[in-house]
């Protein structure tokens, strides 16, 4: 279940991470058996000691993982009183020592869920968050709503989304939706892969189409793949540059950058896609996009100058309450539409 | 079960100054806005006394207030956090469930949703089976006292009868 490879190091954050795991040194496997409890508790104190955040919750997943479930919660208590052979023992003092190196715990144990769905997690690519599953929820009601109207229930929808990274969104959605049909880009290679693999495990692969492309670069690909596009969804790197400095080592040493920076609004990214979106939208089509709570008002006032036959719709909240999600629709248009990359 | 229109009232508490956690109280998003809001409880009086009984109690999401904990800063993207706990309370109750058996929030939200609905149903039946087994008691305690009221009566109508018999004359009773 869990391979002894070495995580791959990524550029000058990447190497650090590496180092970081180098210079700490990591504590000697117990001399006797222990309980799985036990091991919680000593690594535990042990990431408290070495300012690891998160040290409960670390540990806990990681030892749920060895023991095959998802949760300390969801394991039968009598099994965490229960002695570690030495073989699961020393697995959790190696996983719990690349947790030293404030390695994400999903990369630590190479996967995480997503709603209904377990993924493979791999650094640089970028970890799906709790927020992005409510993103799906919206998605989903608004496919089920198209699906149902229509004469003859023509179910043959098809979903773009831009930066799919691991591939959480797309497949979720072909997950609930056994009608739809997903295209997904990014601009890395190894998101590429790893949604690539996630489709795989998942038997998704057939309704998937997966290409490699930066849509800030290669507009007119993108547009070249998209006909019909019911729905355009995306969780875009939102983030503002000066916001990157102050990210906390789990996010800013592993996973990749351009992930995350939405440039000095954070709009970069976001405003490319609605640009091309009534292009790629087919009439009374949605979009769909995941963004930073001070966004909303500004993506409106910038969609309503400077994109014609896109209209903000809503703004939704996160279950935090934040404003996360705004909601856009294609209006309906005879025009061709030429494109203009200035 | 699609969800319309959630609507949020959000109240924020910093648990101390120095921390980063922030655990938000929240009402919880409405399932449906078609569902007139009634509460839990008298959904199952109201059905009890109809052939067909209702077998879970609706929830109504106005009546709930959820808990997670994610973070002080923007969230999203610029945290990492892998708590995804999550604590659901009825307020009418003050049923409290609390569910981290997966590792996703939404599947945890799900999942306490259906916890909360098999607990108050064993809240509101209990409940009802009580005020029907006393509703029952006290009927049969009236009828008690109905029956020796009755008895009573007959007894000393009986009694009037025979004293009457007795103080005819050629009765030779003195």
């Amino acid at each position: 279940m869990w391979r002894s490879a070495g995580y791959r190091c990524f550029g000058p954050k990447g190497l650090l991470g590496y180092l970081a795991v180098r210079t700490f040194s990591a504590p000697a496997l117990p001399a006797g058996r222990i309980t799985a409890l036990q091991a919680m508790d000593f690594w535990k104190r042990h990431f408290v000691e070495r300012g690891v955040t998160e040290p409960d919750h670390s540990s806990h997943y990681i030892l749920a993982y060895l023991l095959g479930a998802k949760t300390i919660e969801s394991l039968e208590q009598r099994k965490l009183t229960e002695f570690l052979s030495p073989e699961k023992t020393e697995q959790m003092w190696k996983l719990c020592s690349r947790r030293l190196s404030r390695m994400p715990v999903q990369y630590v144990i190479e996967e995480w869920d997503f709603r209904d769905l377990t993924l493979k997690m791999r650094p640089p690519v970028f970890i799906p968050r709790p927020e992005t599953e409510e993103l799906v929820e919206l998605v989903l009601t608004d496919l089920q709503m198209k699906s149902g109207t229509g004469v003859g229930a023509d179910n043959q929808h098809t979903c773009l989304e831009v930066g799919c990274g691991s591939g959480a969104i797309s497949l979720s959605l072909l997950k609930s939706l056994p009608q739809l049909k997903a295209i997904a880009v990014d601009q890395s290679q190894a998101a590429v892969d790893l949604t690539g693999e996630n489709a795989l495990r998942l038997g998704l692969q057939d309704r998937l189409q997966i290409h490699h492309l930066d849509v800030m670069k290669e507009a007119e690909t993108v547009l070249s793949l998209s006909s019909s596009v019911s729905v355009l969804v995306s969780n875009p790197p939102y983030l503002f540059s000066e916001d990157m400095t102050t990210l906390e080592p789990e996010i800013f040493w592993f996973e990749d950058h351009a992930a995350l920076d939405g440039g000095n609004d954070g709009l970069k990214v976001i405003k490319q896609i609605l640009t091309l979106a009534p292009q790629i939208l087919s009439d009374h089509g949605h979009v769909y996009l995941e963004v930073d709570p001070r966004h909303p008002p500004l993506i409106q006032r910038w969609v309503e100058a400077n994109v014609e036959d896109m209209h903000y719709v809503e703004t939704r909240h996160d279950i935090c309450g934040r404003p996360r999600f705004c909601i856009l629709q294609r209006e309906e248009s005879n025009r061709d539409h030429k494109l203009d990359l200035d | 079960m699609s969800r319309l229109l959630p609507f949020i009232s959000c109240v924020y508490s910093v648990f101390s100054p120095r921390s980063s956690r922030v655990i938000s109280w929240r009402g919880s998003p409405s399932i449906s806005p078609l569902l007139s809001p009634i509460p839990t409880g008298l959904t199952r009086v109201l059905a009890a006394g109809k052939k067909s009984l209702v077998d879970f109690p609706v929830l109504n999401e106005d009546e709930l207030k959820e808990q997670f904990v994610r973070g002080s800063g923007p969230g999203g993207q610029a945290t990492n956090k892998t708590s995804n706990c999550v604590v659901l309370k009825h307020i009418p109750s003050g049923t409290v469930v609390k569910c981290h058996q997966t590792r996703s929030v939404e599947t945890n939200r799900k999942r306490a949703r259906d916890i909360m609905r098999e607990k108050l149903d064993v809240f509101y039946k209990g409940e009802l089976s009580e005020v029907v087994v006393k509703k029952k008691d006290l009927e049969l305690r009236k009828q008690e006292k109905k029956r020796k009221a009755t008895e009573n009566l007959e007894r000393k109508r009986l009694f009037k009868d025979a004293l009457a018999a007795d103080s005819k004359p050629g009765n030779d009773t003195v």
